[in-house]
């Protein structure tokens, strides 16, 4: 990390503002981005939340019930003692009756929570507060983020100080925030499932998550009736509310003295950690993950063996080299010589032979003969019609004659 | 942040993430085919541009918006063109023809990404046409009305 990336923080009041220019980005964000952490520290820390259930452990059993054993030509299946009611031989007990307790029934030592090595919950909580700087990632978790004029967005701690909702919305509004808010009050959505009827009525998104630092900071009460919003204080960033679901990229508002606490909280690469005792930030496997970059550098390509040509080994389709003269010429030079040579044989040898010659000269003679004939009948056709000319000519040269004398 | 790395994050979900009847599609507005891969998303790209159409809040003739993207490295978006600037992605209206449009994807395109460059162009003159189509009847309707 050569170059330190700057950050703005804005003014509270005016998002065109900013009140300090440029401010070294914590080195959290540079943490490499660890999905595979998330994801397992998630899905286990999820768990914790919960509060132990059980089934009533006598649910299904409160029955004397007995198998009526062999030789009754019913199942063996332990039946309800008694008469006098429809429940009497009826079966009890196993998972597959009716009315029967469920096969392992829940209890509540059952193991509901888990536990998670410290570190690599810290890790994991490096990784989203990165990953809430990575505008892509905000994208592809599906926030609002187009009028928002900066990732990470830091606003000055004047908003650590706001007291009434309007206070807030407008803040969101002037910020570009709203439109996350507003995506969240339009996919509220009656859940579906029994657990509308137990107090989990609607399934709602969540939105932009404000970050403060100051303990006695007013901003809770006024953040908190926005639908979607969360407020947290940094000393105690939540990955459950960092990277929901286990998805990274929560979008993420810090206050000025939030984001500032945050190289104490998590350290850097040049120091550990102050707060978290002995924690250092996770290093990259690899510095410059960018392969293309890598790929196209100087360095590799001065390396690098010039590019194999694709070699065409064969045609893709075979040509029998027996009907195909190119696919002959291929595979034998010496063919063309040898076709050419041959054709060339064969017509000397036409030129000389005698039955040929008679053959020839027969032609020309009968040809020959035609002609003259052909030529004596063209003669006669043609007298004919002379002839034909000659009458029409008289008679028609006489009718007209006889027309002009009258 | 690195297209690879990036991309193994995001490929498994996303909010553009589209599953349907077997086919993996995307909705992101730089992805020009539609269908979710890793050279097309956009979005995790440093250099992409998105064919986009808009509802037709803007008066425009062409109802097509290019979206290009910004390198999203701690940028502020300017302020004072709110409406055509964000964090990540300026956006240029495609007013008349597509010819200034087309030169903006070549531009960014060059002679690398060549199939990223002809799906851009593709989706650009495939929504001009729509928008011909539209706007002829709109034109007819309008003639209609006024007899």
């Amino acid at each position: 990390m050569t170059s330190v990336p700057l950050v703005s923080v804005f003014s509270a009041d005016d998002s065109s503002k900013v009140t300090a220019k440029h401010i070294p980005l914590p080195a959290v964000f540079q943490t490499p981005i660890r999905p595979d952490i998330v994801s397992f520290v998630h899905t286990n820390i999820a768990k914790n939340r919960r509060q132990a259930h059980a089934v009533n452990p006598q649910a299904g059993m409160q029955h004397s019930a007995e198998s009526w054993g062999t030789g009754r030509a019913v199942a063996r299946i332990p039946r309800v003692s008694g008469s006098g009611t429809h429940r009497s031989g009826q079966a009890a007990f196993g998972n597959q009756c009716r009315k029967g307790r469920m096969s392992l029934p829940i209890k509540v030592w059952r193991r509901w929570h888990r536990r998670v090595n410290i570190k690599q919950k810290r890790h994991a909580a490096a990784t989203a507060v990165a990953a809430t700087g990575i505008v892509p990632l905000v994208l592809a978790r599906g926030h609002r983020i187009s009028q928002v004029p900066q990732i990470p967005l830091v606003v000055e701690d004047k908003i650590e100080s706001y007291e009434k909702t309007t206070d807030a919305l407008n803040f969101l509004k002037r910020f570009g925030a709203f439109e996350d808010v507003q995506k969240v009050v339009s996919t509220k959505v009656v859940r579906a499932g029994i657990s509308k009827q137990r107090g989990k009525k609607y399934r709602v998104r969540k939105g932009p998550l404000v970050v403060y630092f100051n303990e006695n900071a007013k901003l809770l009460k006024a953040f908190r009736n926005v639908p979607g919003v969360e407020v947290v204080n940094v000393t105690r960033l939540n990955l459950l509310q960092l990277a929901p679901g286990g998805q990274l990229g929560r979008f993420v508002i810090w206050t000025q003295s939030a984001f500032a606490h945050l190289d104490k909280l998590f350290g850097t690469y040049r120091y550990s950690s102050i707060i978290k005792d002995g924690y250092q930030l996770l290093r990259p496997l690899i510095t410059n993950p960018d392969l293309a970059r890598i790929i196209n550098s100087n360095q590799v390509q001065e390396k690098v063996q010039p590019a194999k040509t694709t070699k065409v080994l064969h045609e893709v389709q075979k040509k029998n080299p027996l009907k195909n003269t190119k696919a002959m010429d291929r595979l034998n030079p010496y063919a063309k010589k040898q076709r050419v040579a041959a054709a060339a044989a064969i017509k000397a040898n036409t030129k000389g032979t005698k039955k040929i010659k008679k053959n020839k000269a027969l032609k020309k003679a009968s040809r020959a003969a035609y002609n003259k004939v052909a030529a004596s009948l063209n003669d006669a056709t043609k007298a004919a019609v002379q002839e034909e000319q000659d009458i029409k000519v008289k008679y028609f040269s006489v009718q007209k004659g006889a027309a002009q004398t009258e | 942040m690195s297209q690879q790395v990036l991309w193994e994050v995001v490929k498994g979900n996303n909010a553009f993430l589209v599953k349907r009847n077997g086919l993996t599609l995307s909705t992101d507005p730089f992805n020009n085919t539609g269908v979710q891969t890793y050279s097309s998303t956009g979005f995790i790209s440093k250099n992409a541009v998105g064919v986009v159409s808009t509802s037709g809040k803007v008066n425009q003739i062409n109802n097509i918006n290019l979206v290009t993207k910004k390198s999203t490295k701690f940028q502020q978006a300017d302020r004072k063109t709110k409406n055509t600037q964000s964090v990540y992605a300026s956006t240029l209206a495609v007013k008349h023809g597509v010819h200034t449009a087309s030169r903006v994807i070549r531009k960014r395109f060059g002679t690398s990404r060549v199939g990223l460059q002809r799906a851009a162009l593709r989706k650009l003159v495939k929504l001009n046409r729509a928008n011909a189509v539209r706007r002829r009847n709109e034109l007819a309707a309008a003639k209609a009305q006024k007899k």
